[in-house]
């Protein structure tokens, strides 16, 4: 990849994140609520300290106003205040950001886990029975609804079975100090297999919830491509030369198949992002989605709106990353 | 691939820690982290909950919501603008310094300077209400002045914790968000945001207020506030034995906890009054009979038992039953549809009347059913949902009042009139959504307001109900209670009406 189309790509940041930021002002000024009535809520407050509160808040000046202050600060990497945590945003996001990452993370590789052989088998079993559950299952991932799903998930393994635990994180005898801030991988690193054991019970439950509609998608595009390429000539060309098909398959045909699952891939991963704040909220999973969708409910602007961006910028990367891989799997491609 | 990893989940579970095993652990499925561990820098009943297990106050509530000494020993009001508080002796903080008069000045110009959290002013500054001064009397005495009389101080003083001044002043009110040195049965052992708050016993403790005994240290050697905000999960961690309490369950699961083994529903009232405030200065419910007739056209215990499932107190009056100075004498108006539309014909509405009945979109089930027994004696309301804020913009006393009538709620965790008769019914005062005025009620409360006997105090505010309840500004509501779920080895606790959940005297077995 060239240096200038990365610099390209990044000055494309600026627009999008200045469009963004203009939405998300809007569309928080425009929602009806006002964080210090919700703050104050319990009607004792006075009207000089709901004054008082106002212009601690900022919220006194036009929204014009409020809006440079806040783009400019931005720009220094200061999003002010978190109105109801009273410290600095980014303090606050930082909290809970490892746990979304790491969330995602293992939700990427268990859908990816499951999507890419089943797609290649689809592919290769077309219409046999195993093709259609696979149709099937994935007509049942992207439909189950996650809150649901992830609840069900709760009463069968946790509360009958179990087996795993209902919420949380880790548990609490393990004290793990942080070095990636991914608990999992803290655990190894810090030689304590039994809190990598605890923490990943943990994980499996949001993980999957949030795994399986991304899983179907990717099943049905793994799919798709493979029968693509299993038609083209130089699969028909390798079968020929008597190249086992065992290597046919998952050297030549899966290389090039798999280009299209790593876009999609890359551009699902975002909206895990947002699919986070369902599964974090069903599992007491500590993380930014459920901060985000908390601090939309109290109009905590400051958080919203640096929380926003920060999806934003996330989601372009993504894309970049997924350029990337597309390259590199892909010669022909250039960026 | 999936029944691999369950299998190695499951293999790995069976050597997991059973730390929990060994030391007594009590833990707490709650709908909300704490916002911040600084005692004065929220508004949050939730914060304040896991705040106040490692915080004490000078005063605190037993379970029936009397106000007792906590970190005072004794308090006396000298005049109606002063209060001298006497400093229990042997209090430590957590670090192990002692407790001094000078901290419990500090703790209270912290919250009522403009600008003494590094800046910051107190959101909780007004609910220390018209404190003008803190002063050190002597080593063991500190004096609060107030601006004008204020007969709730006590009843406030529950719902602030004393900070140390040396620690505050090392780490600062920023440091004060995520580090803690308070005076309560429980110290900070970690602070998982979004996931937990993990509390280990205080041995310093000197015990806790001497009015509601055990007291000693806490009976549990670790308490966790784990945070599940989803209602289905936190049920489920409960049934699953993986919290001991969980706090806001939802009626509908209240079967499914009682149906377990293991675990049992604990109800209180809580403190949040409900009522339909009718426009007491407009046609038709300028007319205390259509008034009447509105309150017996309401079967309030069949919406009781549906709609909430059978977890409110139906109410006569203003205040909770728990409230100081309640008046549990009051006539119920009974349903009576009959009645009602007798009474209707009586003011000169033979035909009955048409009138809107506005609400919070929150309470549209509720307030649809009112509305449909309304309209069958007769008074034909229509539900119109708003906004909040812009709902009680429309019903503020100096607006135009305009409305007919307004299904709304006033919260008054004090317990104290003071706190909910006074703002909701005084003549023009700030929550008279009815716009009602009564000039003998007035006189009553005004005479409650700077009375220094409380037993006088009570008796006028005893009064005040009568004299409301014959006058109907209102509907007469409910109070909704707070539902808890607890596990079978939990002893000694009960939730209370503040909807605080003291873990001091919790035991698991």
């Amino acid at each position: 990849m060239k240096p200038l189309a990365l610099v390209g790509r990044i000055a494309q940041l600026v627009p999008v994140l200045l469009g963004v930021s203009v939405i998300v002002f809007v569309m928080m000024a425009l929602t009806p609520g006002d964080p210090v009535e919700i703050m104050l809520a319990d009607q004792q407050a006075t009207p000089q300290q709901v004054q008082a509160m106002r212009h601690d808040m900022g919220l006194d000046r036009p929204a014009l106003e409020r809006f440079g202050v806040f783009l400019g600060n931005a720009l220094t990497g200061n999003f002010g205040l978190s109105f109801f945590h009273r410290r600095p945003v980014a303090e606050v996001i930082a909290e809970r950001l490892p746990a979304t990452v790491e969330l995602t993370l293992a939700a990427l590789l268990l859908a990816i886990a499951i999507s890419v052989p089943l797609g290649v088998v689809a592919a290769v079993k077309k219409n046999k029975l195993v093709d259609r559950l696979a149709a099937l299952g994935s007509l049942f991932g992207i439909s189950l609804p996650g809150f649901w799903f992830g609840i069900i998930l709760i009463i069968l393994f946790a509360v009958h079975l179990k087996l795993l635990p209902v919420s949380g994180r880790m548990e609490f005898a393990c004290e793990v100090p942080a070095i990636t801030t991914l608990v999992t991988i803290d655990s190894l690193l810090r030689g304590r297999p039994d809190c990598f054991a605890n923490a990943l019970s943990h994980l499996i439950l949001p993980a999957l919830t949030l795994a399986l509609p991304m899983a179907a998608v990717l099943t049905r595009v793994q799919r798709a491509a493979m029968l693509e390429v299993l038609r083209s000539d130089y699969i028909v060309f390798a079968q020929a030369k008597g190249i086992s098909r065992r290597r046919v398959l998952w050297r030549h045909a899966l290389k090039n198949a798999l280009v299209p699952t790593v876009t999609v891939a890359a551009i699902e991963t975002g909206s895990l992002l947002g699919g986070n704040m369902v599964v974090e909220t069903v599992f007491g999973w500590p993380g930014l989605g459920r901060l985000v969708v908390e601090s939309i409910f109290v109009r905590n602007y400051p958080l919203v709106q640096a929380a926003v961006l920060f999806y934003a910028v996330t989601y372009v990367l993504l894309n970049f990353i997924a350029d990337v891989l597309y390259t590199m799997l892909n010669p022909r491609v250039r960026l | 691939m999936l029944r691999k990893t369950l299998a190695i989940t499951a293999l790995a579970m069976t050597v997991a820690i059973p730390a929990h095993v060994m030391a007594s652990e009590l833990r707490v499925g709650f709908t909300l982290d704490a916002l911040t561990l600084d005692p004065a820098n929220h508004r949050k009943r939730e914060t304040e909950t896991i705040i106040r297990n490692i915080y004490d106050g000078l005063l605190t509530r037993d379970a029936k919501m009397k106000v007792v000494s906590e970190l005072a020993e004794s308090w006396t009001q000298v005049d109606p603008l002063t209060y001298d508080f006497k400093i229990r002796k042997g209090v430590t903080f957590h670090d192990g310094s002692a407790m001094t008069a000078d901290d419990i000045v500090f703790t209270f110009e912290r919250l009522t300077k403009d600008g003494a959290m590094g800046g910051q002013t107190s959101p909780r500054k007004d609910l220390v209400g018209p404190v003008k001064a803190i002063s050190k009397v002597d080593d063991q005495t500190v004096r609060f002045t107030l601006s004008e009389p204020w007969p709730i101080l006590p009843a406030m003083l529950p719902v602030q914790e004393v900070v140390s001044k040396a620690f505050t002043e090392k780490v600062g009110s920023q440091g004060l968000a995520t580090q803690t040195n308070g005076t309560g049965p429980f110290k900070l052992v970690e602070w998982r945001k979004g996931d937990s708050i993990i509390l280990q016993r205080y041995d310093g403790y000197y015990g806790g207020a001497t009015d509601i005994p055990p007291v000693g240290k806490a009976c549990v050697d670790r308490a966790i506030f784990k945070i599940i905000p989803e209602n289905a999960s936190r049920v489920a961690a409960l049934l699953a034995g993986e919290v001991d309490i969980i706090n806001e369950l939802p009626p509908y699961d209240m079967k499914k906890v009682e149906a377990s083994a293991n675990t049992k529903v604990m109800k209180v009232n809580g403190t949040r009054t409900f009522f339909v405030a009718l426009n007491n200065t407009k046609k038709p419910f300028d007319d205390v009979r259509v008034r009447k007739a509105a309150n017996m056209a309401v079967n309030k215990a069949l919406i009781i038992e549906k709609v909430l499932l059978g977890t409110a107190e139906p109410l006569n009056g203003v205040m909770s039953p728990d409230a100081f100075g309640y008046n549990p004498n009051l006539p119920a108006y009974p349903f009576d549809p009959e009645g009602a539309k007798k009474l209707l014909t009586e003011a000169g509405y033979p035909n009955g009347v048409d009138v809107t009945l506005d609400t919070e979109g929150a309470f549209k089930e509720m307030v649809e059913a009112v509305a449909a027994m309304l309209t069958k004696a007769n008074i034909r309301a229509k539900v119109n949902v708003v906004e909040g804020s812009t709902l009680r913009a429309k019903w503020l006393p100096t607006s135009e009042k305009t409305g007919d009538m307004y299904f709304t709620s006033w919260g008054n965790g004090s317990l104290d009139p003071a706190d909910i008769f006074v703002p909701t019914l005084r003549t023009g005062d700030r929550g008279n959504s009815a716009f009602y005025s009564n000039k003998e009620v007035d006189a009553l409360l005004d005479a409650a307001n700077v009375e220094l006997d409380q037993t006088k105090r009570a008796d006028l505010y005893k009064k005040a109900q009568v004299i409301v309840n014959k006058d109907a500004p209102w509907m007469f509501l409910w109070l909704p209670q707070d539902i808890y779920g607890v596990s079978k080895r939990v002893s000694g606790w009960e939730p209370s009406a503040d909807s605080r959940i003291n873990l001091h005297d919790a035991c698991v077995k």
